[in-house]
């Protein structure tokens, strides 16, 4: 049987989840072994044209340019992947969209020459394309990446948990962050999946992989309050990776 | 009460001893809070602790994850138990009482050998509390906090010694050299255990606490919980008596070697209950909320006869929003809803083959296969050892853990009836993981099987009776055993009437058995279809299921219906016998929920105070219908 082919696609991002895939030294040789790489501009110098079984896209979608590029990318991949928070939820280019600014006054505010420049609010790709799976998180996970390649390679659902980040926090028995150290930390309400990486090494949780499933981000919110947090700040926290998503918006609206 | 005197000074040289021969774990600081760790070295050990983030015979005995087997392609290998000599010192009562009911969970019924071999090289010294935590309210339950039982060794501080208790012959063996205590160390002991009982103010009014839940499941207080509840389930993961887990298979990236694992699961999880097709049993967090907090003050004691809270206050102390089980009751306590009489659901008494690996999946090859419409096959399994098949046998109704090792396992029921010797069969619809593997698979393959499990049809009680069969789409698989069973002894029984719907032709199951069931005596066959396609022919009845019961011509006082479908299709079946007439006693529903193991430990599949593994899938409806947030 032939290798099933992959390809690696970018939009506005930082390519941070690209790298995290080249980071993967332990089992990246066994990847290449059961896989095509096809397409991966950021690694390989012979990249080759679709169809792909598999397309990983990373970043948000922000222009009439690289949304042209999603619906081609779509067309050519069997199973597409949102690979990172920026292509799952928005990601950090979302900010903006919460920035109060018109898009032109932003435009102004980056770029100097605005003659060739086009934008519109950044979106996850699932707000313009079917999604079939998503790899959260900034960067996302290497170890759910490879569990996503080993199930795609078996025609099977990863079946990911997006329950809180709380629970791999406590069976790692931190202090928690709230209680002990009156830190806002966003894991009560932010999908697992990370290892309760930030929460491990003393610092709160952001929310990069967005909202858990059936999170209470509302009050979540309150207890920031309680704990001091401006209103900016709340809505700051709830509208930095996920802003997008309905989970998060509630939160920002609640305060 | 046998007891001795450990000097404060000799501390040291009595843990010191201890490791000779045992890893001792015991609590020691992190951060501002305390976990039970391996202690290296003795200064280390903090025994004025309050409470500990995750209870130490849960976090090493019931571990957060562990490995069930490992495999290659689908043979499949033990992994051996390397266990040694270990001792919890330092438990407080609340924690050790937490061990015994989880006790009750995996060493009854199906013991499970993983637990049972941390179990029983693990010595447990328990710690009376002389200064009790302020969350902690064991006193309600009288889990604390001084230990009763179930400990080796129990020490008591007081002051500049330890009173040591012996509970055990283990226990007995590591104060050898310990001077006896003394009249005066009793009264000391007695007088601080007084003082710390008095401590402890925060308390549950714990009598008659399972009939006032259920009489409240609709209070107020509930609303209010979710509304603050952030879903996070960290008190599941503290709580000392909390076991589900789930299992699920890992591969490599050959894709064919993998491990099986289970890891701690969460009731208060959404994806807790998910099955194929994303389908979500539980998704209101409120359902999911109760499904917890009664499972604590009164499912566990339903169906274990054990505490399900210990009392030790580690999901108020966890908690951000400090969501308190005593403020709960208190508030439901204060304005109770008008009383009305409940009935508190009893598991039914469990006959089981403890001999057996309720984990060890016996190899069954694929005999043949045959499809029964696009997406569901019927596959004829046989064991392959022999011994296994002859000894297999099984009642109309229960199910199989089906195994496709590096995919899954599965909870499916048995098509086939035991009167079928050397072989037995599943009727399977692709839809998920498992079953789209199952689907790949061919004849000569093979796959994993434990069971059978749970309870199934009655048909010992139906004798002599008029039986009516009510299926619609695939829940006509279970039923099928009912059918060939009526068959085989046809003159026991009275009138028979099967009752089919599905939502297309194309979608019936069994169609080529229909002429053979229609000639079984004083049987009859009505089918019914929700949609015929242009261009198909069907000479039958369309519309739901329920349309049928005009057609019945069973005796109504008489018979005895069997139900299985979707949740909705049973639904609305029991509400329109209901209606006409019909009484609850008389109806029989087969249930489908989440399972990871089908032995009553993995708790996927709690509904309620109800296991549907072990206590159905198949309940007579007049025993469910009341259970707190009904059934379907």
């Amino acid at each position: 049987m032939a290798k099933p082919t992959i390809a690696f696609f970018k939009f506005s991002s930082c390519a941070g989840c690209q790298l995290n895939v080249l980071n993967l030294e332990p089992v990246l040789l066994d990847i290449v072994g059961a896989v095509d790489i096809r397409y991966f501009v950021m690694a390989k110098r012979e990249n080759f044209e679709g169809p792909y079984d598999i397309g990983f896209v990373e970043g948000a979608v922000t222009s009439p340019r690289e949304l042209m590029e999603l619906k081609k990318i779509r067309e050519e991949c069997k199973i597409l992947v949102a690979q990172g928070a920026c292509a799952c939820h928005g990601g950090i280019p979302s900010v903006k969209n919460f920035s109060g600014m018109t898009q032109r006054e932003m435009e102004e505010k980056v770029y100097t020459e605005l003659w060739d420049l086009k934008s519109f609010p950044a979106h996850g790709i699932d707000y313009y394309v079917k999604v079939d799976a998503y790899l959260k998180g900034c960067p996302m996970d290497k170890d759910e990446f490879v569990m996503l390649v080993k199930s795609a390679l078996k025609g099977l659902n990863p079946l990911f948990r997006y329950h809180s980040v709380c629970n791999e926090c406590k069976l790692k028995e931190n202090n928690c962050l709230v209680l002990t150290k009156g830190i806002p930390c966003m894991g009560t309400v932010t999908a697992a999946g990370c290892g309760a990486q930030c929460p491990s090494l003393g610092r709160a949780c952001e929310g990069c992989r967005g909202p858990a499933s059936d999170c209470n981000a509302a009050s979540l919110a309150r207890t920031f309050i309680d704990l001091g947090l401006s209103r900016d700040d709340v809505v700051r926290k709830f509208r930095k990776y996920a802003g997008n998503t309905p989970e998060f918006s509630k939160g920002a609206e609640a305060v | 009460m046998e007891a001795y005197i450990l000097p404060k000074a000799e501390l040291g040289n009595f843990v010191a001893a201890l490791k000779k021969d045992n890893e001792v774990l015991g609590p020691v600081a992190k951060g501002d809070e305390y976990v039970f760790a391996p202690i290296e070295d003795v200064e280390a050990l903090c025994l004025d602790y309050d409470t500990t983030i995750l209870p130490p015979a849960k976090k090493f005995i019931h571990m957060p994850g562990e490995v069930l087997y490992e495999f290659e392609g689908v043979v499949e290998g033990k992994t051996p138990e390397k266990v040694g000599k270990r001792v919890l010192f330092g438990v407080h009562a609340c924690d050790l009482n937490g061990l015994l009911s989880l006790d009750k969970v995996f060493l009854e019924t199906y013991p499970d050998p993983y637990y049972k071999a941390r179990r029983e090289n693990t010595a447990i010294v328990a710690l009376n509390c002389v200064s009790p935590c302020s969350d902690g309210f064991c006193a309600s339950f009288n889990t604390g906090p001084s230990a009763d039982i179930g400990f080796d060794l129990c020490l008591t501080d007081l002051g500049d010694r330890y009173m040591v208790e012996v509970g055990s012959n283990k226990g007995r063996e590591m104060v050898k050299g310990l001077n006896a205590a003394s009249n005066e160390d009793f009264i000391a002991r007695n007088r601080s255990l007084r003082v710390a009982q008095q401590q402890i103010t925060r308390r549950i009014d714990a009598d008659n606490l399972g009939v006032l839940l259920h009489q409240n499941y609709d209070h107020p207080v509930w609303r209010e919980v979710k509304e603050e509840c952030l879903a996070c389930g960290s008190c599941t993961s503290v709580c000392p008596t909390c076991y589900c887990f789930g299992v699920k298979d890992y591969v490599d990236l050959t894709l064919e070697k993998g491990e099986r694992q289970r890891f701690w699961d969460s009731c208060m999880f959404y994806e807790f209950s998910r099955v194929a097709m994303d389908h979500i049993f539980v998704p209101d967090r409120e359902t999911r909320i109760k499904q917890r907090m009664y499972h604590k003050l009164t499912y566990y004691q339903q169906q274990f006869e054990a505490p399900g809270c210990v009392g030790c206050g580690r999901c108020v102390t966890t908690c951000i929003k400090r969501i308190d089980p005593v403020e709960i009751v208190a508030k439901i306590q204060a304005d109770p809803k008008p009383e009305k009489e409940v009935k508190l659901y009893t598991p039914p008494e469990k006959k089981v083959k403890p001999e057996l690996d309720p984990w060890e999946p016996q190899k069954a090859v694929i005999k043949s296969i045959k499809q029964q419409t696009p997406d569901v096959r019927t596959y004829t399994f046989a064991f392959v050892d022999p011994e296994v098949q002859e000894a297999y046998t099984y009642d109309p109704g229960v199910f199989n853990m089906i195994s496709v090792f590096g995919v899954g396992e599965s909870a499916i029921s048995i098509s086939s009836c035991a009167d079928l010797k050397g072989v037995f069969q599943h009727t399977i619809r692709a839809v998920g993981n498992v079953t789209n593997a199952l689907a790949e698979l061919k004849e000569g393959d093979i796959v994993g099987i434990r069971g059978p499990f749970g309870f199934g049809w009655p048909v010992e009680e139906m004798k002599g009776k008029d039986v009516l069969l009510v299926a619609g789409g695939i829940g006509l698989a279970p039923l099928r055993p009912v059918i060939k069973y009526i068959q085989a002894r046809r003159n026991e029984y009275g009138k028979f009437e099967i009752l089919y719907g599905c939502r297309t032709p194309e979608g019936m199951l069994f169609t080529d058995e229909y002429d053979e069931w229609r000639k079984i005596p004083d049987t009859r066959l009505h089918l019914t279809v929700d949609l015929v396609p242009p261009g198909c022919e069907w000479g039958h009845c369309i519309g739901v299921v329920t349309t049928l019961f005009n057609k019945i011509s069973v005796d109504k006082a008489n018979t005895v219906v069997l139900t299985c479908g979707p949740d909705i299709m049973m639904k609305f079946v029991v509400l329109d016998l209901l209606k006409r007439g019909w009484s609850p006693e008389q109806i029989y529903v087969s249930l489908e929920r989440r399972m990871s193991c089908g032995i009553k430990k993995c708790g996927n599949c709690q509904m309620g105070p109800v296991f549907v593994c072990q206590d159905g899938p198949v309940f007579r409806y007049a025993d469910i219908m009341d259970l707190p947030g009904g059934v379907f």
